[in-house]
């Protein structure tokens, strides 16, 4: 059945389809590599928007975000009593131990968490890889502006609010939504917004 | 054993010139971050590029070994056993979160909480699992290192602070040698 020197035939023919295509090699050191949208490299940390909410070191499945706190008195003028606001001591994530789930960028409610897709912070000393909170802040120069609104989608919250404060009064009907439904009919049947 | 001093700097910089562009790896996969060392390994990412040979065909060929993945303590014998058989200029990367420290498995029973317990690691690369692009890095750093260091003829030598004081070549440290040769101790009177 078989003829002799058949599989040679076949893998000199992909030898020869493969010796005709171009090298796939990417050239890394020399080249940035292409990495994918939302690679997760790093994460980066933008201090202001912390409250210490402790959110994400309660939330991390390996507890590798360290946080320290203390409160502040701040005297409003004005007011009657000073208020009190939490100030960031420490913030250290221990990138060797981190698991890159993603979970505390998802659970900070102030958006103070960020990914970047940077990798190159391999370190000769393992007491190196324990970010704190100065190291943490650099890596947000590298962080990814976020992706365009898609087209089709519904507008956000503070977008329509901001457009509705906007447009004039004329109409006192209770339906602005017919019109961004006509601009929009992906969207037609989310017209349950509507000031009571 | 230290390099007679008139031969000097060149000297110095031709060895690890050598040792950093030949540094055939030895692979210790030993869960999914070997599958990102094998990516790196094949046609896209191709760190013969930088020098890096894989598929050495033992450890005793080997120059550098690439720990990648979870090290239980079941396992621990086995890397230590083979980290010794390597030959003198011998370097280790700690390839992934489960290797740098024990990752997710830090409360483990079973595992080892990082392999810098029981060899030395000259290279650490975060990640979980790192890139292939990170390991290219990490190779990138630890041929800075070799670039740097001052070493003899056998490589640099590494004291191993985990080493039993039984195995240690030489005299002991702090015991003469009078107390290997008194006379036993009687035992206490009150056991009779």
């Amino acid at each position: 059945m078989s003829i002799p020197g058949e599989g040679l035939a076949k893998g000199l023919a992909v030898t020869l389809k493969t010796m005709t295509r171009r090298s796939h090699t990417q050239q890394y050191p020399d080249v940035a590599p292409e990495l994918p949208p939302r690679s997760r490299g790093v994460i980066a940390l933008l201090a202001e928007n912390c409250t210490v909410c402790m959110l994400c070191a309660r939330e991390c499945p390996d507890w590798c975000i360290y946080i320290d706190s203390h409160k502040e008195e701040v005297a409003v003028p004005g007011a009657a009593r000073p208020r009190q606001r939490n100030v960031l001591d420490r913030f250290d994530i221990d990138f060797s131990l981190c698991m890159y789930c993603g979970i505390c960028i998802e659970v900070c409610p102030f958006d103070a968490l960020y990914w970047s897709p940077e990798f190159e912070y391999a370190e000769y000393d393992i007491r190196d890889l324990l970010h704190d909170k100065e190291h943490l802040g650099e890596w947000m120069a590298t962080v990814p502006p976020p992706p365009a609104h898609d087209p089709n989608g519904e507008p956000a919250k503070e977008e329509a609010a901001a457009r509705k404060a906007a447009a004039p009064p004329a109409t006192d009907q209770p339906s602005s939504g017919p019109p961004n439904a006509r601009r929009r009919p992906g969207s037609g049947s989310r017209t349950d917004e509507e000031p009571p | 054993m230290q390099l007679p001093a008139v031969l000097g700097e060149p000297i110095r910089f031709v060895l690890n010139w050598g040792r950093r562009y030949s540094l055939w790896v030895f692979n210790f996969g030993l869960a999914c971050c070997a599958i990102e060392f094998i990516a790196t390994s094949m046609g896209r990412h191709d760190f013969i590029r930088l020098g890096v040979i894989p598929f050495a065909h033992g450890p005793r060929q080997a120059d550098l070994m690439v720990v990648s993945g979870t090290v239980t303590d079941k396992m621990a014998p086995a890397i230590k056993r083979l980290y010794d058989q390597m030959p003198e200029p011998k370097y280790v990367i700690s390839f992934g979160a489960c290797s740098n420290c024990g990752g997710p498995y830090w409360d483990s029973y079973s595992v080892t909480k990082g392999v810098d317990q029981i060899i030395p690691v000259d290279v650490y690369v975060p990640g979980c699992p790192p890139r292939p692009e990170a390991l290219l890095h990490g190779i990138l750093r630890l041929q800075d290192k070799i670039a740097a260091e001052h070493s003899g003829l056998g490589g640099v030598a590494r004291p191993d602070e985990l080493a039993s004081p039984a195995d240690r070549v030489g005299p002991p440290v702090g015991r003469s040698t009078e107390s290997l040769t008194a006379p036993p101790v009687p035992p206490p009177a009150a056991q009779q």
